[in-house]
């Protein structure tokens, strides 16, 4: 049977090469599809528990508040960008394990706090120099901010190596620590009326689910 | 035959590295300008002192040493001075910016960066001192309700 379409393959190579050329295409055109469909802000949300993260991305340069309006996607900081396997990999890990929490785990148990000291290692830099390429030479940024990516870069390699968010704690979620402590307060006073400000915010990021899982519940209550 | 089959490995092998090689290539990361035109002045700085006036933790986690707050103060450790407001602001930006970073106190005039009494206006080392112990101004007065409203002041 192999034998046989070994013959076959050998017989009409060029044919053979061509249907493997458009397979291998198809291949490659739908998983870079998928891939790239999956790297959305609309689409990871969808398990990714990240309101509040959320809420502060639209906020940011990064979120398209920039004079420029251009957005970033989530997966350009929180995916590393060092090779295509690490990538994949990293992606499939990530979303296995927040479907794993969005599903059978308990949200609410989730201390943001505690997690945002490992912010290092969530914020991968070398999607951060995909688009900073000039850190440590531009002239527009300071003096003190050359001298502070000198010092980053000094420390590359090493042991007591640093992120860049170990520095730019809220890079790419302008305000994320009001946004949590609305979200989650850490101080008493503030739970006062935060579940009405939570509401505001999850109303204008998934107002039109809201709008919709109301209207199926009314529509539900009038038929009964 | 034999010499068939070990020549179709080969090709195939070859093609295997081939894509791979291209995918490597495509998604080979940039290297970023390196070319420093700067350089930092190097000091030495002796243990005694080092020890008179230490690191706080959250600049020490990030390796930060002297130089980085007391530049342009010359060489010589003995002669550092304070920095002064405008020398956190070169890192930490404005006063508003750090006003807005703990803004969701404003709602209940709490925000002790932006003072119901003052404004964003004081100066950073009424509350953060970077040698020495901090303090919380506002529990000064408020000392009761300070631990509802806020963190003890980061060192």
């Amino acid at each position: 049977m192999i034998k046989k379409f070994i013959e076959i393959i050998r017989k009409r190579l060029l044919v053979a090469l061509l249907v493997g050329a458009i397979i291998g295409l198809i291949t490659v055109y739908a998983s870079y599809t998928a891939i790239s469909m999956t790297g959305t802000p609309q689409f990871c949300v969808v398990c990714h528990e990240m309101a509040p993260m959320r809420a502060s991305y639209d906020k940011d340069v990064h979120g398209g508040m920039g004079e420029s309006g251009i957005k970033v996607n989530c997966v350009e900081c929180h995916l590393p960008h060092d090779n295509l396997v690490n990538y994949v990999y990293t992606k499939a890990k990530n979303g296995l394990s927040e479907v794993n929490t969005h599903f059978f785990g308990n949200p609410d148990l989730i201390d943001w706090k505690k997690k945002r000291e490992y912010r290092a290692s969530f914020v991968y830099d070398n999607g951060c120099i995909k688009c900073h390429t000039n850190y440590e030479t531009n002239q527009k940024i300071s003096a003190k901010a050359r001298q502070m990516h000198r010092h980053y870069n000094k420390l590359k390699g090493s042991d007591k190596q640093l992120g860049c968010a170990s520095c730019h704690a809220e890079v790419g979620h302008k305000g994320l620590n009001n946004m949590l402590n609305i979200y989650k307060p850490q101080h008493m006073l503030y739970e006062k009326g935060s579940a009405i400000k939570k509401a505001e915010i999850d109303m204008r990021l998934y107002g039109e689910v809201i709008e919709i899982s109301n209207k199926v519940e009314e529509k539900t209550k009038t038929e009964r | 035959m034999k010499g068939c089959k070990v020549k179709r490995i080969f090709l195939l092998l070859g093609v295997f590295f081939l894509s791979i090689m291209s995918l490597w290539a495509v998604n080979h990361t940039i290297t970023p300008e390196t070319t420093v035109t700067e350089v930092d002045p190097v000091i030495e700085v002796s243990s005694e002192l080092r020890k008179q006036y230490p690191i706080k933790p959250h600049h020490a986690k990030l390796s930060m040493d002297c130089i980085h707050c007391h530049e342009g103060q010359g060489t010589n450790p003995e002669e550092f001075e304070y920095i002064g407001d405008e020398g956190c602001l070169k890192c930490h930006g404005s006063k508003e910016k750090i006003a807005h970073r703990t803004g969701y106190m404003d709602r209940f005039h709490t925000n002790p960066h932006n003072s119901f009494h003052d404004g964003p206006t004081l100066s950073c080392d009424e509350c953060h001192q970077v040698h020495q112990e901090s303090i919380n101004m506002c529990a000064e007065c408020h000392d009761k309700e300070v631990p509802n409203w806020m963190k003890v002041t980061a060192p």
